[in-house]
């Protein structure tokens, strides 16, 4: 039998030094803008039970998750995702908190991937939810939050804003099967123009047939509103979009300079739960998504809790790789002092370490046999000072 | 400044028939042409890069960004799957999808399991589940025509040009699985972060088509 003791599985690596750092700052940053919004942070267990995730709506597959048994033989998953999770606690525990609900988390979640395609399974996501609200203000303010997040990495950024209501509309105002609906809904998604005609055209011409074919090529700026205003076949539809053109305009001015904010009617992820504002986040020179989130105002009531809700959450991983790519990783970071201790002086130099240390100092323990090997250490860490304990310096200076 | 637009070219027919293509569009593809053993080319007057690579290295460029778009076949998409959009149909590298058997022999009788011979495992089998049908696949990396001709298969699923090679060897297509032709893909990403270059350039493609 082979062992597999030397290697982490597919999809998962270990990070060192610099990479931690890079990981832990862009998650310090996010969470303490987040908090500075007067979010609190929820931690939710590492493993779940496969129903909180296989409500009426499936909004995972299967074969995406990690599933393990307790020890009661029930199903198990690695928790893929943190957004239903927090939806189950707000459906429990939270049920009779003051509204709105403003939460925050850091975690990591699990889905497969593809083998061999350099994708991660182990995925950190922090993200905000803001839970009980319906105004605009709420959209807005995650759509902002959302922004100030990626301004934070320093790198040119994209906010896009789709709604997934319109499509829903549209779709339903067709006479089709629900897997005739769910193949428009990919090719809408794919933006397979071709296909999507073939299909669509099995309907007959309509202005709802009409206005799905439209549907992938409507994004970009203002401008899609215009040109999506007349393909839109009746007034409830027309709502739905000057709904979202309305917070477009306002949206476009929260920004900043680094970032640009535009419009996607195409946008029909299918795993989404999403109900209308849909909010996607891109990286300039990173080939995916770096945010995601939305408005899922039924997910919560799936838990038995009739609330609105709006959120997203950041791909740290995403975030990690983007900033490695465009600079050097940041040096592991050297203590200051390295302590020696001549033989019987041990206690000595650690008291001696210990002082050095409360006066702020980085310090470390030498533990060598002679301070030839201390001063050679020293140089390759780059430590910029060593001090040797013996009889006579029984407390060390700098 | 942002780095050319760079597209990644299947390797071969496609290549040819997507440089063919570019210089209609008035693009100096010279470096291309004369490529020798390079693998990435500039091409010079339009800001854009072509890289040479097999067909399931152009969908896995596109998926990661590392190419903003892309000419492959749909088979290889419909085999490899994918995050991307899937633009432009086209039109050359035309052919099929089919499944075939040996002539006469009655593909759809009896109860027993059938089994597939193909190099397109996920194509044959979403072609059988959406019969309901149930096959046993197997993967054939070569010629797949000889697995039916061995006896080790009862059919194949594989792509179909003209049909020389099936009739040679005895066979024949019992039906169509799919069309083919060759796709024009965009990562998810460049098409919003660079959209005016990118469109720009399709609206030129499919005005040459």
């Amino acid at each position: 039998m082979r062992n597999y003791d030397l290697i982490t599985p597919e999809g998962t690596k270990d990070l060192l030094f610099g990479e931690c750092i890079v990981r832990r700052d862009i998650e310090r940053t996010l969470m303490e803008l987040f908090k500075s919004r007067g979010y609190s942070e929820v931690i939710t267990p590492g493993l779940e039970f496969y129903d909180v995730f296989n409500l009426n709506s499936r909004y995972f597959h299967q074969e995406n998750l990690y599933k393990l048994t307790d020890s009661k033989g029930r199903l198990l998953v690695m928790r893929p995702d943190s957004t239903m999770p927090i939806a189950r606690v707000v459906a429990t525990r939270l049920r009779d908190a003051i509204l709105p609900l403003k939460l925050c988390y850091a975690q990591t979640v699990y889905r497969t991937e593809p083998a061999l395609k350099g994708r991660s399974d182990e995925i950190v996501q922090t993200g905000i939810e803001l839970i009980g609200s319906q105004m605009k203000i709420a959209d807005l303010e995650v759509i902002s939050t959302a922004a100030d997040s990626l301004t934070a990495t320093g790198m040119e950024f994209s906010i896009e804003l789709g709604h997934i209501g319109i499509f829903k509309e549209l779709v339903s105002r067709l006479d089709a099967t629900p897997s005739e609906k769910e193949q428009i809904r990919k090719l809408i998604e794919n933006k397979n123009y071709p296909a999507l005609n073939d299909v669509l055209d099995t309907f007959g011409e309509s202005h709802v047939t009409t206005a799905l074919k439209k549907l992938p090529s409507l994004f970009g700026g203002a401008e899609v509103f215009d040109k999506a205003e007349e393909l839109m076949p009746d007034e409830n539809i027309k709502l739905l979009l000057d709904e979202l053109r309305d917070i477009y305009a306002d949206a476009s001015g929260l920004c900043g300079d680094a970032g640009s904010i535009t419009v996607d009617l195409g946008l029909v992820n299918k795993t989404d739960y999403y109900t209308g504002l849909i909010i996607k986040g891109y990286l300039s020179g990173h080939g995916e998504e770096v945010v995601s989130g939305g408005r899922y105002d039924k997910l919560i009531s799936e838990f038995g809790y009739d609330i609105p809700a709006v959120g997203f959450a950041v791909n740290v991983n995403a975030i990690c790789k983007a900033v490695e790519k465009g600079g050097i990783l940041p040096a592991m970071p050297s203590p200051d002092v390295i302590v020696y201790a001549e033989e019987g002086y041990e206690a000595d130099a650690i008291r001696a370490a210990k002082e050095l240390r409360e006066q702020g100092f980085v310090v470390e323990n030498a533990l060598f046999d002679d301070i030839d090997s201390v001063r050679d250490y020293a140089k390759e860490k780059k430590i910029a000072k060593v001090i040797v304990i013996d009889g006579d310096s029984k407390e060390a200076e700098i | 400044m942002n780095r050319p637009i760079r597209i990644a070219l299947t390797k071969g027919r496609l290549e040819k028939d997507t440089v063919g293509l570019l210089e209609k569009l008035g693009f100096d593809c010279t470096a291309v042409r004369e490529k020798g053993r390079k693998l990435i080319l500039p091409v010079p007057d339009g800001n854009l890069e072509v890289v040479l690579a097999k067909a399931n290295d152009v969908i896995t460029y596109v998926e990661h960004g590392v190419c903003d778009m892309g000419v492959v076949g749909k088979d290889t998409i419909m085999e490899m799957q994918g995050k991307f959009f899937e633009l432009v149909d086209l039109g050359f590298g035309r052919c099929k999808f089919a499944l075939a058997t040996k002539k006469g022999y009655d593909f759809y009788s009896g109860y027993g399991i059938k089994t597939i011979a193909t190099k397109y495992p996920n194509v044959a089998r979403s072609f059988f589940e959406k019969k309901g049908m149930d096959t046993e696949i197997i993967k054939i990396e070569g010629s797949v025509e000889l697995a039916p001709l061995l006896e080790l298969a009862d059919g194949i699923v594989d792509i179909v040009e003209t049909g020389t090679t099936l009739k040679e060897n005895g066979l024949e297509v019992i039906e169509d699985v799919a069309p083919i032709s060759a796709r024009l893909i965009v990562n998810t990403v460049s098409l919003k972060m660079r959209q005016e270059e990118i469109e720009g350039l399709i609206k030129k493609i499919e005005e040459n088509l």
